[in-house]
């Protein structure tokens, strides 16, 4: 979340640089910062630019990584994978159908319980379409990554920041979330932390003794028995629960050490007048905070995590909002089935503790601009009784 | 004393007791001596294949040395980066070795396969191909050879298309060093697991897989049958240096593939008297690639 006031009065955050950096190059400067030493890379549109842009780090000695050139996003996670066994901080980034090929991996990176950090810069499946969309991610909530989405590219910096800290400790891994060219591609005004600033907060890569070293001989991942195995999916349940919390204790750290904070889900004008909110993810936000002027009765709420979906976070910011309030969810997505992914998880959050009258709306899926006169729409089109389910500015 | 310990083999064995391998399998015996020369400072990559089971399941590890476990298309990547990670953290003595079976080098993992020998990683890359996927019961591989039955070509439908070169293919990434390997001739696979360890990059061993429930053979003969596939020229011995051709081994005489193929129960239904058109072409098919491969030792050295 990028605090628009303090750029534009131009309050300096101390020990950082303003620099203007589209959404991937921010990417690339915080998987720099954090010092990842390993980067498997493969080329797919529109994340290309984050790893042409390591590449071009680690070519020139401006960063000390590893950068390999694999034959498919396949190959990717499992280098990936191979290099956080054996104990380094791997980054990479993919999109779209890189990550539906990369799906075998991805399951067994969270099973394996990896730490890792990777970008997705979101767009669909065919037919062929580059532009924004969130459907590749959403698809992979159950693969066990935790996900956060992020609105701009200062966020997606700080986000990839906090994203080790909290893979690190859970050993869960972390998938943060561009909106493709929207974030990906354009530029912004970024303050990028010193180096020793983030080295404060975010420690070399510590070993925990069950990484591979050939030194100390052990197995990883053998067959194991139906006795067995639910003792593992029993660890790392317990271990999810843990997540929304340290995602809001993170940002919270964050914020005290770089002046700027982030919790699981961000509420922007919920209060018992409030008559609609807007559940979002991602750029669509900054389009909706663009019209609060105009529409004091209308709030926010910006789903920053949203796998595990934080419930908690949801259900106090909430907590001010009348019961006659409509809950209106925005969805750049489509999985398939009736609802988007943030209804589902929506109802599934409130079932059994809040009651409001919910609408989802499909807008802006492949690429498709959700303008401010589309939030409009939006606005006018839930006023008019409509079916629960509404298909934004579509003929 | 130390005479006799000197002239065993294996001075130090670097395996454990109790693989759960089948009787008569190529499996163990073949890591058994990988291991014995690789030492303890070694990662073993496995995708799925019946070593994923031998190596031992959870809580157990059949070598004295490191088991990593990856999805089956991959281990080549999996091995990259486990030595890209050993590499940047000093332990540049440290061997990465993968152990795959035929499906999961000829078939599904052959794209991570040629990513690895092309960007010239230091992995040693072991296929143990036992011509077909065993581990899931016998299913035919790209690997298994013409005239065979699996439970995929039930006979009378026995596969009818020969086995993909992936000597050839291997060897065409113009990598350090490639071999075959039998565990017949014992001595001769160990020097190359050697050449292997040493080489500059990316090596590649091929063994020829003794399986006595996918070959319907006679676990004891194993090894013998083994030694008929090299001297039939079913499976020569030769080892490739870059683009150079050498064949470690001329069979001393003319045996016919019926002598190998009589003894393995995947190839009964060709020595039914309708079926003899099936050994004929194996034979032809058997010389015109041996022939090939002198061809190719000849020219090996003229440039």
């Amino acid at each position: 979340m990028t605090d628009v006031k303090n750029m534009e009065n131009a309050v300096e955050f101390k020990r950082h640089n303003p620099k203007i950096l589209k959404g991937n190059f921010a990417a690339a400067e915080a998987a720099k910062l954090c010092k990842a030493g390993f980067i498997p890379a493969y080329p797919i549109t529109p994340q290309t630019t984050i790893v042409e842009e390591l590449s071009r780090k680690v070519a020139t000695g401006e960063m000390d990584a590893t950068y390999v050139n694999m034959d498919s996003e396949h190959s990717v996670f499992a280098a990936a994978m191979g290099a956080a066994m054996a104990g380094e901080r791997v980054f990479t980034a993919t999109s779209g159908q890189g990550l539906f090929y990369a799906h075998e991996v991805l399951h067994a990176i969270a099973h394996f319980r990896l730490p890792m950090v990777v970008c997705n810069v979101g767009r669909p499946s065919i037919p062929w379409n580059i532009w924004a969309d969130q459907t590749d991610s959403l698809a992979q909530r159950d693969t066990g990554w935790i996900q956060i989405y992020t609105e701009t590219s200062q966020e997606v910096l700080d986000t990839i920041i906090q994203g080790y800290i909290i893979t690190e400790t859970l050993d869960i891994p972390v998938m943060v979330v561009l909106d493709a060219f929207y974030l990906s591609h354009t530029s912004e005004n970024v303050w990028v932390p010193e180096q020793s600033l983030v080295d404060e907060f975010l420690p070399p890569k510590q070993k925990k003794g069950v990484e591979i070293d050939g030194y100390h001989p052990k197995a990883i991942g053998g067959l194991i028995p139906p006795e067995e195995y639910e003792t593992f999916e029993y660890a790392w349940w317990k271990d999810a629960l843990k997540v929304e919390d340290l995602v809001n204790t993170v940002g919270k750290q964050f914020g005290e050490k770089f002046g700027r904070n982030y919790q699981a889900v961000e509420a922007i004008n919920i209060n018992e007048k409030t008559e609609m909110v807007f559940v979002t993810t991602s750029t669509i936000t900054t389009t909706v905070r663009g019209i609060l002027n105009l529409h004091p009765e209308i709030g926010i709420l910006k789903i920053r995590l949203m796998k595990p979906f934080p419930k908690k976070s949801v259900l106090e910011a909430l907590k001010p909002l009348s019961d006659n309030a409509l809950i209106v969810n925005i969805e750049r997505n489509f999985l398939g089935g009736k609802e988007g992914a943030l209804m589902q998880e929506m109802k599934r959050a409130l079932y059994g503790e809040r009651y409001f009258k919910m609408y989802d709306i499909y807008a802006g899926m492949g690429g498709k601009d959700v303008s401010p006169i589309t939030i409009e729409n939006m606005i006018d089109k839930v006023r008019s009784n409509p079916d629960e389910i509404i298909w934004i500015d579509f003929e | 004393m130390a005479d006799l310990v000197y002239k065993f083999l294996i001075g130090e064995e670097k395996v454990y007791p109790g693989a759960l391998s089948c009787r008569g399998c190529g499996w163990a015996l073949l890591v058994r001596h990988i291991a014995s020369i690789l030492g303890e400072n070694t990662v073993y990559v496995v995708p799925a294949s019946c070593y994923s089971i031998i190596a031992g399941p959870y809580g157990y590890n059949h070598v004295k040395g490191s088991t990593v476990h990856t999805v089956f298309a991959a281990a080549p990547a999996t091995a990259t980066g486990v030595r890209a990670a050993l590499d940047r953290q000093g332990n540049k003595d440290a061997n990465v070795v993968v152990l795959a079976g035929d499906g999961g080098t000829f078939d599904i993992g052959l794209q991570s396969l040629s990513g690895a020998a092309s960007r010239g990683e230091r992995i040693i890359y072991v296929c143990n191909n036992n011509g077909a996927y065993m581990n899931t019961g016998i299913q035919t591989s790209t690997a298994t050879p013409y005239g065979a039955v699996t439970t995929t070509n039930p006979n009378p439908s026995y596969k009818k298309t020969w086995p993909k070169d992936l000597m050839g293919i291997v060897s065409s990434h113009n990598i350090p060093y490639a071999a075959t390997c039998s565990l017949a001739f014992i001595q001769d696979f160990r020097r190359k697991v050697e050449r292997a360890k040493n080489a500059d990059g990316f090596s590649f061993l091929m063994i020829d897989g003794p399986c006595p429930p996918g070959h319907k053979t006679d676990p004891s003969q194993s090894i013998s049958i083994a030694r008929l596939a090299v001297e039939t020229k079913l499976f020569p011995l030769f080892e490739v240096e870059h683009h150079r051709v050498k064949i470690n081994y001329y069979p001393k005489k003319e045996i016919p593939v019926e002598e190998c193929l009589k003894l393995q129960g995947r190839f009964r239904h060709l020595f039914k008297e309708n079926a003899t058109d099936a050994l004929k072409t194996i034979q032809e098919q058997v010389d015109s690639n041996w022939k090939r491969l002198v061809k190719l030792e000849e020219i090996s050295y003229q440039f």
